[in-house]
């Protein structure tokens, strides 16, 4: 299955509800999560891929199976307005300094809204089949439309 | 740094006079709060602490008590050593946020004027706010006078905050008969007593930012019944930490508190289990009995409510023939909150003795130490004839026909 | 033990008097109690203080009381509310009005039998010629302390200045004025 730009060894490396079921002597006091395995100083400066995230957060889970539908992201249209990164619900929009690079498909569950919001003729996300290998839908890109007189 | 106050050995103090000086004495980081009748004064002088430079803390003015309460597990999961106050009604509108204090695990001290729940509208005391909160996950302390609320205010900070508890607590005091009314109080000076509380030690607290928690996670069912059977467990475990503090707070003032408490029991044929000051008063009427008519009289009160002390209340009552529960708070439908966990305690002992219920003091009606002798005598009565003479639920103190429910089945 | 009831309305000072008395008393090594009873009544509604002094700790915290002093700080109360209530033969009242003991007693049928136990002192005219507002606590407990002989009166006005002592001057030196005339005019 697709990983999307930015994949690192710890994200999405488990199935999100598929965690080991411990018993009440197991469990963290008060339900207080570590976000991380470490102590990370000044984490607002260190990107996602390293940072030192822990079983508890969700960037080490996958949703990537509840899609059946995914976006897939034409770079030669897109104008980096991040309209995309700022509507995604999921934070699975990547962008750096504006640009933007791709699709996190271990936390995308496909919902669209991202092909909704894009505002460039022809879209630069459209939604696919998943099973349907990025590069094939690439070439199955419509034309620019024309406006209607 | 703060300003210290020069306290007299023996300072006249009200229960909230005294409770708002141990939260000035534990050097409270933050005290959100909605003032309310009894408990007023409590956050009232901790404000004019903060105001005056007694307390390096924060008052924080808020919109309610279920703010207040917000609030202060807020603060608490961010690091600080937090505590408020409150009554009645304003104690209802706080419960739904008990739980999360309790269920986050955060150390936080509430202390609570108890007063009657409306409706009727009535601002004096009796225990209905306290019971309501038998459920919620906090240890429940209760203090008879001023002297207790002031002790046992210090006390909850460190119970609280050990390592092996940390668990909100609660210390009661009856709403005017204690939150109002002066009596002599030995306090420690400020030193001693902070140094006796110690300094806040921080778990997980959520203004560490190299290390980002989440507090108030969803589980679903896969994972609650676990986490609340973890906190049940911790509740019933911080008996031990709460009698090691109660022995170092002896070591430190000569004052000896223990999870149960009995008076005259050595020999005691009879007895009342009571909360709040009434105890006191039930000690006055016990003395009485036994200089006047030889009635061997004796008092046991719950001084923890929760983590409920079972098996020091099975002790307490091993020998006695009859034994009292008085409930101040209206049960509604059921038999009293406190006779029920009495009755089931010794229901489990080879001596089972003759258990009533009284019902009393709703809403601040006066119990006379003459009633509580009236109700030994009743107990002295049940244990001569062998059975329950009355009905095993009486009410106490009402105007109008008796009122009592259910008779013992005795074939 | 020693039993005090006071007779106030809300806004007299009979809570302040209670607890200052306790104050001075606690000084001295005894045990006190004061505390009072009162619902959301506002200002001017009857209301009750009361006062045990013991040389053991106190335990016993029920509401009735058959007291050894009776004060009455507000002048209409002594007509309006029960103040024999639960009195014993020993009962001792004071009890502030204008008017001379003789007058009094005659319009209270209730006191017809304890006259050798009644005093009256005006206590509400001598706060207003003294502290300038009409709070008759203080003069009453100087009152009391001529009653009862519990302290000299120089002892109680030093004990006094202490428990007033966030006060300013000007206004402790009135309560000490109030606290002396009301230890002399009572009778």
């Amino acid at each position: 299955m697709s990983k999307g730009v930015l994949a690192t060894p710890k994200r999405g490396i488990r199935e999100l509800g598929a965690e080991e079921l411990v018993g009440w002597d197991e469990v963290t006091q008060g339900t207080i999560l570590e976000t991380f395995e470490t102590e990370v100083d000044n984490v607002a400066h260190i990107r996602p891929e390293e940072r030192p995230y822990s079983d508890f957060s969700s960037y080490t889970a996958t949703v990537a199976s509840w899609r059946v539908i995914k976006p897939v992201y034409n770079r030669d249209i897109c104008i980096d307005c991040q309209h995309c990164w700022v509507w995604c619900p999921d934070t699975s929009i990547v962008s750096r300094d504006k640009q933007m690079l791709g699709i996190d498909y271990d936390h995308c569950k496909g919902c669209g809204v991202c092909v909704e919001v894009c505002p460039t003729n022809p879209k630069s996300l459209l939604m696919f089949a998943e099973a349907e290998e990025p590069e094939v839908a690439l070439t199955k890109w419509p034309e620019k439309k024309k406006k209607e007189k | 740094m703060a300003e210290k106050m020069q306290l007299n050995e023996v300072e006249v103090w009200d229960g909230n006079l005294a409770a708002a000086q141990a939260l000035r004495q534990a050097q409270v980081d933050v005290v959100a709060a909605y003032p309310i009748t009894p408990s007023t004064p409590i956050v009232e002088n901790y404000g004019y602490f903060v105001a005056n430079g007694y307390v390096d803390g924060e008052y924080v003015m808020v919109e309610s008590e279920h703010a207040a309460m917000s609030a202060c597990v807020g603060a608490a999961a961010a690091g600080g050593r937090v505590a408020t106050a409150t009554s009645s009604q304003g104690f209802m509108l706080m419960i739904e946020v008990l739980y999360q204090a309790s269920g986050m695990r955060v150390p936080l001290v509430l202390t609570v004027a108890n007063r009657a729940v409306a409706s009727p509208l009535n601002v004096r005391g009796d225990h209905g706010d306290m019971y309501a909160g038998r459920d919620s996950g906090w240890v429940q302390m209760d203090a008879f006078n001023a002297q207790e609320a002031y002790d046992l205010t210090l006390c909850a900070f460190k119970i609280g905050e050990d390592m092996r508890v940390r668990l909100p607590v609660m210390v009661h005091q009856d709403g005017f008969l204690t939150s109002h009314t002066a009596q002599n109080v030995h306090p420690l000076q400020d030193d001693e007593a902070y140094k006796f509380v110690g300094d806040y030690k921080p778990y997980e607290e959520m203004l560490d930012f190299s290390k980002p928690v989440t507090y108030g996670a969803q589980t679903e069912e896969d994972w609650h019944f676990e986490h609340k059977a973890r906190q049940h467990k911790a509740l019933f475990d911080s008996a031990a930490v709460i009698d090691e503090v109660f022995e170092e707070f002896k070591k430190l003032t000569g004052r000896e508190y223990k999870r149960v408490e009995s008076y005259m029991m050595e020999d005691a044929e009879v007895a009342i289990v009571a909360l709040g000051t009434t105890v006191e008063t039930a000690r006055v009427a016990a003395e009485e009995l036994r200089k006047e008519e030889g009635i061997k009289a004796g008092v046991v009160a719950p001084r923890v409510f929760r983590p409920f002390p079972f098996n020091e209340i099975r002790d307490a009552l091993a020998n006695v023939k009859a034994v009292a529960v008085l409930d101040r708070s209206a049960p509604m439908g059921a038999m009293g909150a406190l006779f029920n966990e009495i009755s089931a305690a010794m229901y489990t002992t080879p001596n089972r003795p003759l258990i009533t219920n009284f019902i009393y003091g709703l809403g601040g009606r006066d119990f006379p130490v003459s009633e509580a002798k009236r109700i030994f005598k009743e107990q002295k009565a049940h244990a001569d004839a062998g059975y329950i003479t009355t009905p095993i639920q009486q009410f106490s103190g009402v105007r109008g026909p008796k009122l009592g429910f259910f008779e013992t089945k005795r074939s | 033990m020693i039993e005090i009831r006071w007779h106030s309305r809300a806004g007299q000072g009979a809570v302040t008097g209670a607890k200052g008395l306790g104050d001075v008393v606690a000084r001295t090594g005894k045990e006190v109690q004061a505390f009072a009873l009162y619902g959301s009544a506002k200002r001017g509604a009857a209301m009750r203080a009361y006062n045990r002094i013991d040389d053991k700790p106190i335990i016993n915290h029920e509401k009735f009381m058959r007291p050894d002093y009776v004060l009455v700080i507000d002048p209409a109360l002594a007509f309006t509310d029960n103040i024999t209530e639960n009195d014993k033969p020993t009962t001792k009242y004071i009890i502030t009005t204008h008017l001379s003991k003789d007058e009094l007693i005659a319009q209270i049928p209730e006191l017809q039998d304890k006259k050798d136990r009644v005093y009256v002192v005006d206590a509400i005219g001598i706060s207003m010629d003294t502290i300038g507002r009409s709070i008759p606590n203080t003069p009453m407990l100087g009152a009391l302390m001529k009653v009862s002989g519990m302290f000299d009166l120089d002892f109680f006005l030093e004990s006094m200045k202490r428990v007033l002592s966030k006060f300013p001057q000007k206004i402790i030196d009135a309560n000490m004025e109030a606290i002396k005339r009301a230890y002399n005019e009572v009778y």
